[in-house]
């Protein structure tokens, strides 16, 4: 049975790598690699060959609610963008912050962590306040290489910064470990972290600027545009979040896309400008279609994996690896998991070595806040390269995918050796739980 | 006609006949029903809607079988499929529905609490559709279910999940889970309002001892196990060790912690009378590090990867090339239900519940499961139900 494992992983990688040769796009590189795989495992009927389109089918739902909130999110945001808001909070934000570096960078990353952190979801994070905030370090004289980063960085930062925290909550339900005393162990770890990435990233004004010439630089700001047009929309979007938490028994569920199509009729009605919602809808899931399908093929590998038993064998290989070399490959194990299953890492790999770390008498909650930080850094790695590719989309650099993620490596190698410590020495800091109960 | 249009209408039959095909068995899935059969001790069944609001007409409502003996004594509640991807809990609860005579006191059973998500998939995570148990008189069929109920019955989720009363934040997906969603409100969630209703039937009727049956990974520290808070911790380590020496399987004891919320052994017995219990046997399929997941890694347990990690001892029960079986599994919460019921009954002589003519472990080993199941082509029609 291994063997017939091993080579169906094989027939996947080839699959996907001739693909790629081709030059064809991640996402129907990994549909191929699915069917292949798929068909490969139907000779040993792991599985059965008619059951190969039901695998298929099922697992492109894996993501669908993350898709919704793609989707919703972008529109939304869209809608900001093409009233004028989005040149308006910028405007502002260098008009009364250019001077005052720290605090500017200090807010443009406040303002980045907020929606991922309410949602769990970086990418969120990029879709609502991506744009402003890359156009606005562009006009405090950082390149658009190092814009990109500080967003990818930060961004996955928010998503792993509590109170919601997806990896954690999936590690949590799959371990049966309350998803409590988070907030400090997962808190501190990201603002600190996203201090030093602003800092050490965007401290340098690289390109020479002036307030005058960056006020002249900006795009026009509609008659009419005040700040109340933009922040109400927003206020809404955060307000139903916060209230949701806070009246969880008394208001109905109504899920994130919902509340950002809320938000986003908001922002319609108080826009200065009319927009033709249809066109700009349209041209929005035009723009995420590639995102979208990546989400719809990560789910359809996933399910044939399992199905075929490579996932287990991935899982097998994590959990055999002696202790210290496990430690020491997490750096790469976990990034790369993210890459290629996004989320779906947690649960192949997060559960059974979460389970093992518990068993071996480290602090479970610490080790997966340790963990935590580590996946988002997945997020910039192919073939999915969720964050990172909107990191490079709303920042619009223009050069190649790697020369952006080279410039991220300082606060990637400090992130990763922060989660390490945090996990190897999970029983000692175990009363940031206590303190955060 | 260009050569990219022939390939894009190629391209949308290929998916169009795939998504067809995949469709066309996922309806299938969803809308199988498998006849339970009535046995001799069945009197009464009602529905879970009986108790709570909210349920009747929908998915969710699930039948509720009494067994209920002419000479009053003590009460009990059998609960299966509470995860419904945990088979051995079905299994074991129809052995009891379809033979057991109870002589003295009461035994409810409801075999598909979560009925819902008995007819969900478990996305991503490449599972067989059904599975089947032989029979004397040829295979019985069975749906293979998901842990959290359809989002076809319940969504969207929240991004977070706050648990009624406490306000412990759970995650998401645990809003459709049935062993979070306890003690449940009558004006929540859909699975708020099942497990709200299963309250209400504890508390109506008097229920002296509710027994959650499910299956856990082998990788998973709480398994094989009897988990149980402080009230019930007395007669679940008196279980444990007549079960050791009797019959000799372990199942240890494990308590239920009073921080996390949501779970059926902690919130039953906070907000009723009764005695909570829930019973882990190891489920092999559920391992992350398993190779592929089929019908028969499902039913015998057996898996290469899992028996190199318990040589290397990172498993935390015995593992062997036999692997474990569906029939071990199923004969172990069939004795230690039996033993419960016992062991409550040598502590409350007056509240006492007697129960016969089910098998214990050693029987369901050898005589295999199937055997315990009857025929439904040779029942009276009457007795056969479906949910």
């Amino acid at each position: 049975m291994q063997t017939q494992i091993v080579f169906t992983f094989l027939v996947m990688i080839s699959a996907y790598s001739f693909a790629k040769w081709r030059k064809v796009s991640v996402e129907i590189s990994m549909f191929l690699a699915a069917l292949a795989g798929g068909i490969f495992g139907a000779f040993t009927k792991t599985p059965p060959i008619n059951q190969l389109a039901r695998h298929l089918v099922e697992g492109s739902f894996a993501y669908l609610d993350v898709i919704l909130i793609f989707v919703t999110a972008t529109i939304f945001m869209a809608i900001i963008s093409e009233s004028g808001g989005v040149n308006y909070v910028v405007k502002n934000t260098i008009k009364y912050f250019y001077n005052k570096r720290l605090i500017a960078l200090l807010l443009l990353m406040f303002i980045t962590l907020i929606p991922g952190a309410l949602t769990g979801a970086g990418s969120v994070s990029l879709l609502v306040v991506g744009a402003p905030v890359a156009l606005a370090l562009g006009y405090l004289g950082i390149k658009r290489r190092k814009v990109a980063a500080i967003l990818f960085i930060i961004a996955g930062l928010s998503a792993a910064a509590p109170p919601v925290n997806i990896w954690a909550m999936i590690l949590s339900a799959g371990t049966a470990i309350p998803y409590v005393g988070f907030e400090l162990p997962l808190g501190i770890p990201v603002l600190l972290l996203g201090t030093f990435t602003v800092l050490t990233l965007g401290w340098k004004k690289q390109e020479k600027s002036t307030l005058e010439s960056a006020l002249k630089q900006m795009p026009q700001v509609p008659k009419g545009m005040k700040w109340w047009r933009v922040l109400i929309p927003f206020l809404v979007f955060f307000g139903l979040v916060i209230a949701l938490r806070v009246w969880p028994f008394t208001l109905p569920v109504i899920g994130l896309p919902f509340q950002f199509v809320i938000s986003a009729v908001f922002a319609l009605i108080l826009s200065p400008k009319k927009i033709n919602i249809v066109k700009l809808s349209r041209d929005t899931v035009k723009k995420l279609t590639p995102l979208l399908s990546t989400m719809v093929a990560v789910g359809m590998l996933q399910q044939i994996m399992t199905a075929t038993g490579v996932r287990g064998l991935i899982s097998y290989a994590v959990i055999s690896t002696p202790l210290i070399l496990l430690f020491v490959s997490l750096a790469v194990i976990i990034p790369v998991s993210e890459g290629v299953f996004t989320y779906g890492g947690a649960a192949i790999i997060g559960i059974p070595l979460v389970w093992f770390l518990d068993s071996i008498g480290l602090h479970a909650t610490v080790a997966i806040a340790g963990l935590s930080l580590l996946w988002p850094l997945g997020d910039g790695l192919p073939p999915t390269a969720l964050i990172g590719r909107l990191s490079v989309m709303v920042s619009e650099y223009k050069r190649s995918y790697w020369s952006f993620l080279k410039s991220t490596w300082i606060p990637w190698v400090v992130i990763t050796v922060v989660g390490l410590l945090m996990v190897i020495f999970s029983t000692q800091l175990d009363f940031l739980v206590k303190w955060s109960l | 006609m260009s050569r990219i249009i022939a390939y894009k209408i190629l391209l949308v039959l290929f998916i169009g006949t795939i998504t067809l095909i995949g469709g066309l068995q996922l309806y299938h899935h969803r809308h199988f029903q498998t006849p339970i059969v009535a046995g001799p001790g069945v009197t009464e069944v009602k529905k879970l809607s009986d108790y709570g609001p909210g349920l009747d007409g929908t998915i969710t409502d699930t039948n509720v079988f009494f067994l209920k003996a002419e000479q009053e004594g003590g009460k009990m509640l059998i609960i299966a499929n509470t995860h419904s991807n945990e088979p051995a809990a079905l299994l074991s609860s129809l052995i009891f529905l379809e033979n057991a005579v109870v002589e003295k006191g009461t035994l409810i059973i409801i075999p598909q609490f979560n009925n819902s998500g008995g007819r969900n998939t478990r996305s991503g995570d490449g599972y067989p559709l059904y599975f089947e148990i032989k029979t004397h008189w040829g295979k019985k069929r069975f749906r293979m279910g998901n842990r959290v109920a359809s989002p076809l019955d319940q969504w969207p989720d929240p991004d977070v999940y706050v648990h009624y009363p406490d306000r412990q934040l759970l995650s998401y997906l645990d809003i459709r889970n049935t062993n979070r969603t306890w003690p449940g409100r009558p004006d929540g969630a859909l699975m708020e309002k099942l497990t709200y209703a299963a309250m209400e039937l504890i508390r109506k009727e008097n229920v002296d001892l509710v027994i959650d049956i499910h299956g856990a990974e082998t990788m998973f520290p709480v398994t094989n196990c009897i988990v149980a808070p402080e009230k019930s911790m007395r007669i679940a380590t008196m279980t444990s060790l007549t079960l050791k020496a009797m019959e000799g399987f372990d199942n240890h004891v494990e308590p239920s912690p009073s921080g996390f919320r949501g779970l059926s052994h902690r919130e039953i017995g906070d907000f009723s009378d009764a005695l909570p219990f829930l019973l882990e046997a190891p489920l092999p399929f559920l391992d992350q590090p398993t190779g592929p997941k089929t019908e028969d890694l499902l039913l015998n347990g057996k898996d290469p990867f899992l028996l190199k990690l318990s040589k290397k001892g990172k498993l935390f029960v015995p593992y062997d090339e036999n692997g474990w079986p569906m029939s071990k599994r199923v004969g172990q919460h069939c004795s230690a239900v039996l033993e419960i019921a016992k062991q409550f009954t040598r502590k409350n002589p007056e509240k006492a519940l007697l129960i016969s003519n089910t098998p214990r472990y050693k029987q369901v080993v050898k005589n295999g499961i199937g055997s315990y199941f009857k025929d439904p082509s040779k029942a009276k029609k009457e007795n056969i139900f479906h949910n």
